[in-house]
């Protein structure tokens, strides 16, 4: 939500001195079917299987082109035939919403992604090394953690021009101080445990204990961090596509789709109707999956948030509105 | 008039119409939610965007000028009926037999909203104003040598050439607009001081509030004051015209034109326009260099089609720029959808395997970003991939201007002379020839058509031009819009124009 | 002040000295030009030139950069380009409305949040507690321009309760302000106020559960003034800070919302000067942005830091 709540971690310094005892539990197999025994996550997760189901085989299950454009068919209302209507331009709007979900995967995904190795690698080194390394990289952290969110990605979709691909760096970029604080709260947590310090002194390389200790061990936070920041990816891509700057026409994008039917809201409600179902059924599923992957992965970090030591709305990814 | 201060408006009184000199600052109480209308002389105009700044020879903002069309005059105007120049605070006008000189009487007894009596120093200083700084509308008087005061009410313009437009160059809008020599320039930005039936009385980030200016030098008008609002979500606007908030707008989605016409409480004026939108290709790249590329787009485009999309029942196409009931129009539509001859076109021009367009266009202006989806359905069966790319004005303006694209969408919006229409976009290296059109005889055709004072001779050598450009695909033509506007049932006197100038000097609302 | 509260301040001033080089870096990288711009579709080279000239373009990058700087620093913003305005006269004008949002927004957030959290940490895994768990979490998932727009639908175009639109100043009618504000306010507000409904469940159990706490209750106070004095004491401060960071994030200018209910505030100026390409606002639009974020956030880390000594340690 607001910047700051964004985080998983701490506001500003607290990490340094935050509570790091216990090494957190790894993902496992184990894990995952204490994960699945939760009924909200279980669902989240049946949903999520089902989105990329959809989005994998999209044009077996779409009942026309997204693009088939026919005026004289326009905003027919829901019924046999087009069961979620047709659009302003005669389009079926269930073949849409069903190629939207490519989009929306997609976008969250690379977004995601991109905010995560580049997030990753800066919290690592930031937190590994310290001193200058620290300061230098957390501080120009800050710097783009502190413009409101949605400005700027407006600001780099802007210079870098408008599209799906260039959305999804804008994004990215957005999200990767979040990524990057959040890592280095694990790593300074991890970096002075016993093994680590053991490891050390048998001479292993820097970045052999990066990858090899500090990083497993700092990766349940960033995993849970990794789910939230989906539901808010696809939030920020609909968000963006609200305002012209995301998807271009006539691919369909759910949040494109939302901005086109807002038009028609009072006409044809089922143009922004059921693509903003899918919006808030998908976003759920990342939240869900999230909250359950904290209670398994990271208890301590629970914990901690249960006490009020942490940015409150913490668990949150960044939301960029 | 300053902007209203926090102390005037705390002491916020009730509608106040008394006329006010320079300085004054009567806050307002007209324009907010609870007023209501009918009858209390409030009367609220929901407007989709917010002015970017005031100062009529700068601003290029529709906005801006929905505004400064109350409390500006120009010497001529157009008349509502069929935009032909008739006279303003000019009352009458002779030329010279060589056409070089043209010689305006000024009225009587006209003044600014500071009291000042309008003088034709004025004139002289305002247009001299537009032409030393260069301003928005310079290439107006592009053929201007002098501009002279011999008395107060006389003015008179001398010409290079002879210049038959002349009265619609300076009055088609009011970006010409008639300021006070004693103005401070850099107040204009924000201030307004007019000779207009209406005078400024204050600004805010969501609304501008005029009112009756009661020294008019026409007639007053019967309206106590006008307020316009920012709304530029046309739900908001529509939501705001049921509930009363406004008493109109031109903030009107097309699609909602049909259950408007049939909503008791509110009046739908719908006239066509002088507006035209049109699709562009670069001459200046292969293969739309090629004039056969070209034809082809036109006949694989149904522009029938593309005209109930992006604007339902407020648009009528055309292959042409001006449109029918103007007195400039001319018919001539060659292209029938036909993709066969589409494709033997493409054919003939050596296009090989498919081809990709990217077609710019602008959130800006959201029909064409609707349009062109159907566009890009339309040239698929002729192997064209259209390739959409929706940037913002700013980054498409820059592309328009370096070159960079294959084709665009767009509309030139208040055209009035055929020179609008023509001489800018058309004629080789013309200022706004961005598709780098160039043809000999078109070039030829304008140049004796921009000179000819015979009405009809004119009139042929425009048809001729227009029939060049059409044939040679210079723009793609697609439709006229419809001027929509709304208002509350009861409001009479109110008229919509086909150059969507808004003049809210005649209405009268119900009592 | 402590050395930990000199270094916050500090490292927020050094923030802010990178953010003014980012916003500036970033708005004169973006193609599209205002001069151009202004001069909309019909073109004219000397015209250009000389607006060229006048707004000051024509001058190097750092030069400008530092003219800018140099005045931003002594609380000059300069000149916008679209209007000619001061810079922080624009945004003073905007800032009443986005105010006026905010506060509104964060009391409905109380206002949902406060009770449904007490009340869900009262009765862990009750059906109150269920209830709550899953309208926050579907107020999280839920867009925010969405939630806008079927409001207006409803309450503003079916009802006909509230404009669907537009701000009145506080100033000029202050029952119409208050109808103004209702629609933008539910809609940031029940985000918001998801957000704060988990958070305040969490710091309510987690007063519940604290010593003093087991202690009053062992003592025989009954369950509702354990709750009022120690409970609810213990969460407020917590809550109370948190609250001031979706404060925060609310004043930056909550552009989308603003879009959809035509609202005058700062982030529908921000957005308006993106495209506009109006340099001088936006770069002084995104400074007040950053400062308003920094400082809060420096309150909620001071305050953090006295609630518990180990972090300034």
């Amino acid at each position: 939500m607001s910047a700051t709540t964004g985080e998983t971690g701490e506001t500003g310094e607290t990490g340094e001195t935050g509570v790091t005892a216990a090494p957190r539990r790894r993902p496992s197999l184990a894990g995952l079917r204490l994960l699945l025994s939760s009924p909200p996550s279980a669902a989240a997760a049946v949903v999520l299987v089902v989105v990329v189901l959809v989005a994998l085989f999209d044009e077996q299950i779409a009942p026309a082109g997204a693009n088939d454009v026919d005026v004289t068919q326009r905003l027919q209302a829901p019924g046999p035939g087009h069961w979620f209507g047709t659009d302003d331009l005669g389009r079926d709007v269930l073949s849409r919403v069903v190629l939207g979900a490519k989009v929306s995967l997609q976008v969250g995904a690379v977004a995601v992604g991109f905010s995560l190795v580049a997030g990753v690698l800066v919290g690592l080194f930031a937190g590994f090394y310290g001193r200058w390394v620290d300061t230098v990289l957390m501080r120009f952290m800050d710097v783009l953690f502190a413009f409101p969110a949605i400005l700027l990605a407006i600001a780099v979709i802007a210079v870098l021009g408008p599209g799906t691909t260039n959305a999804m760096i804008a994004i990215g970029i957005t999200y990767t101080p979040v990524f990057a604080r959040v890592t280095r709260s694990a790593v300074l947590g991890v970096r002075e445990t016993v093994y680590v310090r053991a490891s050390r002194s048998t001479g292993a390389s820097d970045l052999r204990l990066l990858f090899r200790h500090v990083l497993p061990n700092a990766a349940p936070p960033v995993i849970v961090q990794t789910s939230v920041s989906l539901a808010f990816a696809v939030l920020a891509e609909a968000a963006l596509s609200f305002v012209g700057l995301g998807t271009q026409p006539p691919d369909p994008s759910w949040g494109r789709m939302l901005s086109e039917g807002r038009g028609y809201i009072d006409l044809a409600w089922w143009i922004a109707v059921f693509p903003g179902l899918a919006i808030v059924l998908l976003v759920l599923s990342f939240n869900l999956l999230g909250d359950g992957l904290r209670d398994v992965l990271d208890p301590q970090q629970r914990s901690a948030l249960q006490a009020g030591k942490r940015t409150p709305g913490g668990r949150r990814g960044r939301r960029s509105r | 008039m300053r902007r209203r201060s926090v102390l005037a408006t705390l002491a916020a009184s009730p509608l106040v119409v008394a006329g006010c000199s320079a300085g004054d600052e009567v806050p307002t109480g007209e324009g907010n939610a609870s007023g209501g209308g009918g009858g209390t002389g409030a009367f609220v105009a929901a407007i989709s965007a917010q002015p970017d700044q005031l100062d009529p020879h700068k601003t290029t903002a529709y906005a801006a000028f929905q505004v400064l069309e109350n409390v500006y005059d120009t010497l001529v105007v157009p008349s509502p009926d069929d935009l032909s120049m008739q006279p303003s605070l000019a009352t009458d006008w002779e030329t010279s037999d060589d056409e070089l000189t043209w010689t305006f009487t000024l009225v009587e007894g006209a003044t600014f909203h500071d009291g000042t009596p309008f003088r034709a120093s004025d004139v002289v200083f305002s247009y001299r104003r537009i032409i030393d700084q260069q301003l928005a509308n310079s290439a107006r008087f592009a053929t201007v040598a002098d501009i002279t005061a011999p008395d107060d009410s006389t003015v008179v313009i001398t010409l290079n050439q002879p210049t038959p437009n002349l009265l619609s160059r300076i009055g088609a809008f009011k970006g010409m607009a008639i300021v006070s020599q004693d103005v401070d320039e850099q107040s204009l930005t924000t201030q307004a001081n007019g000779t207009g039936p209406f005078s400024l009385q204050g600004s805010s980030a969501s609304e501008i509030s005029l009112s009756r200016f009661e020294d008019y030098w026409g007639d007053a008008p019967q309206i106590g004051g006008v307020t316009f609002q920012f709304l530029p979500e046309p739900a908001a606007a529509l939501t705001a015209l049921t509930t009363d908030q406004v008493q109109w707008t031109d903030n009107v989605p097309p699609q909602r034109v049909a259950t408007l016409g049939d909503d008791e409480s509110v009046e739908l004026g719908q006239v066509p326009s002088v507006d035209y939108w049109y699709l562009a290709m670069n001459c200046a790249k292969a293969p739309f260099d090629d004039v056969a590329v070209r034809r082809a787009v036109a006949f694989a485009v149904d522009r029938e089609a593309v005209t109930e999309a992006a604007k339902f029942d407020t648009a009528r196409p055309n292959q042409t720029a001006i449109p029918e009931g103007s007195e400039w129009y001319y018919d001539y539509a060659p292209f029938e959808t036909d993709v066969d001859q589409a494709r033997q076109l493409l054919q003939q021009a050596g296009v090989q395997g498919p081809l990709t367009m990217g077609l710019m266009v602008t959130s800006e202006y959201p029909e064409t970003v609707t349009a062109a989806q159907v566009l890009a359905s339309q040239l698929e069966p002729l192997g064209i991939t259209v390739d959409i790319q929706t940037e913002d004005f700013a980054t498409w303006l820059d592309r328009q201007g370096r070159g960079d694209f294959d084709a665009f969408m767009l509309g030139w919006l208040g055209n009035i002379d055929p020179a609008d229409f023509y001489d800018e976009q058309h004629r080789t290296d013309g200022p706004n020839n961005y598709q780098k059109y160039s043809n000999p005889v078109t070039d030829d055709l304008l140049d004796r058509a921009s000179v000819e004072p015979d009405r009809d001779t004119r009139k042929s050598l425009y048809d001729q031009a227009a029939k060049q450009i059409v044939d040679d695909v210079s723009y793609l033509y697609l439709y006229n819009p419809d001027a929509v506007q709304v208002w509350k049932q009861g409001i009479t006197g109110y008229e919509v124009r086909a150059d969507k100038a808004v003049n809210f000097d005649t209405v009268v609302l119900p009592s | 002040m402590t050395g930990f509260a000199l270094r916050r301040t500090l490292q927020a001033l050094v923030v802010l000295v990178g953010v003014s080089v980012v916003a500036f870096a970033l708005v004169h990288l973006v193609p599209g030009d205002p001069v151009r711009l202004a001069l909309g579709t019909r073109f004219d080279q000397a015209t250009y030139d000389a607006l060229r000239e006048r707004a000051g373009l024509d001058q190097p990058l750092l030069t400008q950069f530092f003219t800018w700087f140099g005045g931003a620093v002594t609380g000059d913003l300069g000149v916008s380009f679209r209007s000619g305005d001061p810079v922080t006269l624009l945004i003073l004008e905007r800032l009443p409305a986005t105010a006026s949002l905010a506060v509104a927004s964060i009391v409905v957030a109380l206002l949902i949040a406060v009770p449904l959290g007490t009340a869900s940490a009262l009765r862990p895994r009750s059906v109150v507690d269920g209830a709550g768990t899953v309208l926050s979490q579907i107020g999280i998932s839920v867009p925010e321009f969405w939630m806008g727009i079927m409001l207006i639908l409803v309450f503003a175009g079916t009802l006909g309760w509230f404009p669907a639109g537009g701000y009145v100043p506080l100033s000029e009618d202050p029952v119409g302000w208050l109808r103004s504000l209702v629609l933008p306010a539910v809609t940031t507000g029940l985000v918001s106020g998801s957000v704060l409904t988990r958070f305040t469940r969490s710091s309510v159990l987690e007063a519940l559960s604290a010593e003093h706490v087991r202690t009053a209750r062992a003592k025989g106070l009954g369950a509702r003034a354990v709750l009022n004095w120690h409970v609810l004491r213990n969460a407020l401060l917590p809550l109370v800070t948190v609250t001031g960071v979706q404060l925060a994030y609310l004043l930056s200018g909550v552009v989308v919302v603003e879009i959809v209910f035509a609202w005058p505030g700062l982030g529908q100026l921000a957005l308006q000067s993106v495209q506009a390409r109006d340099y001088p606002v936006l770069q002084g639009a995104v400074l007040l942005f950053a400062l308003v974020f920094l400082v809060l956030n420096l309150v909620v880390d001071l305050l953090y830091s006295k609630l518990d000594p180990r972090i300034s340690a």
